[in-house]
């Protein structure tokens, strides 16, 4: 009796090393991209986190005197045609897409994920006409409704990223639902419904985060990316993103028009370039991994 | 037991018909589908348009309307009506053809003749993109066969490069091709060629040479290549691994036939999945470019804040979405039967 | 190898990489087949039967696959040694037999290229997806029999005409109740057993000398495995062909079988004829005794 209690006490461990042990074993067995690319999703989320609390004044940093030079031990990105220090520049510059980014991304997924559930788990004519309003956004194209948003409203980086993400529900929920019901099907969550779980339990811990939560992250991410994306095309445009004194990666790379060296609009284009790569390989690699673990 | 032929007359008159009401059935809901989203996406647009801070009209001419200028646009509009009634006006005179006139971009220009031509451009910026890369995809996918461990040090960096916004692969390519010119004016002294791209932004037509740059950053930018080929290449191996085509090989005949037709549904697939993209990415490389098509012509109205033109341009970007997956959805239903019998 | 086989298989190895090491599922199986003949392989999931067939099919996927032995095929008179060139496409690295996979299966294609359809065919054991789903049914059994043709001169080959109707026979053949509208359907609108049918009209139009069914009526609803089973003798015996018959139900077995063998864990255990095994049960290997008593077959015969 007492052996058989120590044995458990041995085999119980804390909730911590149980996750550091699995992650550990998981990380060793990942490929070298997801490798790569979770250490660069890491360092901009490090970056995006500590932002608010270092003070940069875009104007004061202006010094002609030093413009356009190379790369050295103080300005170790070199500085642009106005003087400012690129890699301060570029730091800051996260702080443009980061906030909206996250939270267009959260939005998207939650509500792109209930509405995905609700049509998938009930069907019916509210699931029908919930799916043919979201095939209604869906037709409109994403870069156009947006430029008409900020040509009609005042533009700001916000309501940029909130309509990006409202056009981004209808694909998540679309993707939620097809996963929805297909699981509708399967006779462990009809055997759920027999034993007379109410069906919010069902959809939110069953179906939504133990069967999608994968999915859906990865997704988050998509839209993260997207928002990215969207704000650095606007401020590369230049009338409705980040507009100067202030850094955008966008606005930025825009230097390229009136820049006479390569570092003040190469760095950034080439910051957009990895850190969209390393977030969709990041969200290839959670969704695998997620399929993987379940075979 | 010979004696029932193919030709008996009653039996196939009767599959035809048959056939025909499945797919005059199928069509209908197709375009009925097709119409009410269209109906839809411009009544969110519109919706959009009168949900606008202040008066809309004051914001759009700003101070320098006469009062004429105001009223007609009250009247394009339907501003004096209540939503549902303006927008019944409204969506009228679009589908009548009329657009309205631009304000201030191009004082006095009907919006269909700007955005008419332009469209064309951009389409054929699209498809010419979208089919190039389907092509080099599709001969890749076919010549490299199934993954294997050596490829991937080869084709890792290229799908990781390949997630580059297209915006940014346009800017690269044309700072690129902006730095071999000034190299080649310092040595030779020639005069500029036509397609000169950035920084001088002159507007070019006759040129090719623009046209081609766009479609290569946008074959080249936003993963539309790796995600061709990586669809393409899946499809394929388990094309190659199904029954049915060991089934064909086994009794003697040709198996490209059976493949080349069961690959035409997953390429339509993702060029469906594709296009709304593909037009998005358009629109600013189009801009980089200074290519006279629709995108150029979006940024520049909304530069001058000219909502007609804004509005027209996305009313055509709509319609040509709605009309394009119409075109696939047929082309897959004619390849593929059980499209048809699985119906709406 | 006489005269008088078909198909002559010795020490057949095959192996599979999986996450685990690699595995060796069929390991030194020798059987021969003769003309007219059904041999059965009798067994249980996992026991090697389907891959020993694929690999005579030359169908085999998968890394590394067929790793050693023969397999000689004979086709009018002509054999034709199959893994001859074997073990040119096997080197060594770190110890361990490395295989060319690609460039095999190649060389394998190309030398079954003339034998598929006329020498050996094949049906499956899902025929809903053994039936290409974009054609009709109709074009897919005029395919084998324009395959079949293709081997002819040009003088005696079919015209267009005469193989829709031979088409249509062979629909007939495999009693279809409406072979014209079957002709025109595609497979997702005919039922499982239909399917089947189509298929082995499909499979026999090629006129083969042998045909592998693989595991065919599994799937099926039972009266629809009767029907198929049935038909399946009747038309074995009325085109004088071989058959390689691969199933799990002994009953089927029995019925249909002239020799059987059986395996277990990639190894033959035994081979004997279809009347031994009926008549002299309690003889055989102890697995075969316990497969003949999950029919229910031995208390049966001592009765």
């Amino acid at each position: 009796m007492t052996g058989q209690s120590t044995g458990q006490s041995t085999r119980q461990s804390t909730w911590y090393s149980t996750w550091y042990s699995t992650w550990h074993s998981a990380w060793k067995e990942q490929p070298l991209s997801f490798k790569l690319s979770s250490i660069i999703v890491v360092l901009v989320l490090c970056f995006g986190v500590i932002n608010p609390f270092i003070s940069y004044d875009p104007v004061l940093d202006v010094e002609l005197s030093r413009r356009d030079l190379a790369p050295s031990w103080e300005y170790w990105m070199g500085t642009d045609g106005q003087g400012r220090s690129v890699a301060l520049r570029l730091f800051k510059g996260i702080e443009a897409f980061f906030f909206p980014g996250l939270i267009a991304g959260l939005f998207a997924a939650f509500v792109g994920g209930v509405l995905g559930a609700l049509c998938g788990y009930f069907g019916g004519w509210i699931g029908r006409s919930l799916s043919a309003v979201l095939e209604l956004i869906d037709t409109l194209p994403r870069m156009v409704f947006l430029v008409l948003i900020c040509t009609i409203f005042p533009p700001s980086i916000l309501l940029i990223s909130i309509i990006s993400s409202v056009l981004f529900i209808p694909s998540i929920a679309t993707i939620i639902r097809r996963k929805v019901e297909a699981l509708g099907a399967e006779d462990y969550i009809l055997a759920h419904v027999a034993h007379g779980f109410h069906p919010l339990k069902i959809i939110s811990y069953h179906i939504l985060w133990l069967q999608c939560r994968a999915l859906l992250t990865r997704q988050m991410i998509f839209v993260f990316s997207y928002v990215l994306f969207i704000e650095t095309a606007l401020s590369y445009l230049g009338d409705y993103g980040v507009q100067e004194p202030y850094p955008s990666w966008g606005n930025m790379v825009a230097q390229s028009r009136i820049s006479a060296v390569a570092w003040p609009w190469a760095l950034p284009a080439l910051a957009i370039i990895i850190t969209i790569a390393a977030l969709l390989a990041f969200g290839d690699g959670i969704a695998r991994r997620e399929e993987e673990v379940k075979r | 037991m010979s004696q029932i032929g193919l030709d008996h007359p009653q039996q196939k008159s009767a599959m035809l018909n048959e056939a025909t009401i499945r797919w005059s059935l199928w069509l209908g809901s197709k375009l009925l589908r097709g119409l009410s989203l269209l109906c839809g996406a411009s009544f969110i647009i519109y919706a959009t348009l009168r949900s606008a801070p202040g008066d809309m009209v004051d914001l759009i001419l700003g101070l320098n309307g006469t009062p004429e200028m105001k009223a007609d646009l009250r009247a394009e509009f339907g501003l004096d009506l209540n939503i549902i009634e303006g927008y019944g006006r409204w969506a009228w005179r679009a589908l009548s053809g009329d657009l309205g006139i631009s304000i201030t971009f191009m004082p006095g220009e009907p919006v269909l003749s700007l955005a008419g031509p332009a469209f064309l451009v951009t389409l054929s910026i699209a498809v010419v993109s979208l089919l190039c890369s389907i092509a080099v995809a599709y001969g890749l996918a076919i010549l490299l066969g199934p993954p294997r461990p050596r490829q991937a040090f080869l084709l890792g960096p290229i799908q990781l490069l390949n997630a580059a916004p297209s915006f940014v692969v346009a800017i690269c390519l044309a700072k690129v091709i902006n730095e071999l010119i000034q190299f080649q004016l310092a040595g030779g002294g020639q005069i500029p060629p036509s397609w000169y791209p950035i920084p001088t932004y002159q507007k070019i037509t006759d040129s090719i040479a623009p046209f081609c740059f766009a479609a290569l950053s946008i074959s080249l930018g936003d993963g539309l290549f790796t995600d061709l080929f990586n669809a393409l290449r899946a499809e394929l191996m388990s094309l190659n691994e199904s029954l049915f085509i060991s089934a064909v090989r086994a009794k003697g005949a040709a198996v490209r036939k059976h493949l080349i037709k069961n690959l035409i549904v997953p390429t339509l697939s993702v060029f469906t999945a594709r296009l709304p993209l593909v037009l998005s990415a358009v629109v600013i490389v189009e801009y980089i470019f200074t290519l006279d098509g629709s995108g150029y012509l979006l940024l520049q109205a909304a530069k001058n804040r000219d909502v007609p033109v804004v509005v027209g341009v996305s009313l055509f970007f709509i319609f040509a979405v709605i009309v394009m997956n119409l075109i696939l959805d047929l082309v897959k239903a004619l390849v593929d039967p059980r499209e048809v019998a699985k119906g709406d | 190898m006489s005269e008088q086989t078909l198909v002559d298989v010795q020490d057949l190895v095959i192996e599979f990489d999986t996450p685990k090491g690699r595995v060796r599922v069929v390991d030194g199986v020798s059987f021969s087949v003769s003309p007219g003949e059904v041999l059965g392989i009798l067994g249980e999931s996992g026991s090697g039967k389907t891959m020993s067939t694929q690999a005579i099919l030359g169908l085999i996927g998968g890394y590394p696959g067929v790793m050693g032995g023969q397999i000689n095929l004979n086709d009018q008179g002509v054999t034709y040694e199959l893994l001859k060139d074997l073990p040119s496409f096997i080197s060594e690295r770190r110890g361990q037999p490395e295989k060319n996979e690609r460039a095999w299966r190649k060389h394998r294609y190309a030398q079954m290229k003339k034998l598929w359809g006329r020498a050996i065919t094949s049906i499956f054991q899902n025929p809903r997806r053994s039936l290409d789903p974009l054609m009709t049914v109709g074009q897919q059994v005029k395919e084998s029999i324009q395959a079949r043709e293709s081997h002819k001169d040009a003088l005696e080959r079919l015209n267009d005409q005469a193989q829709t109707e031979e088409a249509l026979e062979w629909l007939a053949k495999v009693q279809m109740v409406d072979p014209a509208r079957v002709y025109h359907s595609y497979p997702h609108e005919l039922s499982g057993g239909m399917c089947q049918r189509a298929m082995i009209a499909v499979a026999l139009a090629c006129k083969p000398s042998i045909l592998v069914a693989d595991e065919p009526t599994t799937g099926l609803d039972a009266t629809v495995r009767a029907q198929i089973v049935h038909l399946l003798q009747d038309l074995i015996k009325a085109e004088q062909c071989a058959m390689l018959y691969i199933t799990h139900d002994i009953r089927e077995m029995l019925y249909l079988a002239d020799r059987v063998i059986v395996m277990r864990h990639g190894k033959v255990l035994e081979q004997v004829s279809a009347n031994d095994l009926k008549e002299h049960a309690l003889e055989r290997h102890e697995y075969t005794q316990v497969l003949l008593d999950a029919a229910g077959m031995i208390g049966a015969h001592d009765e």
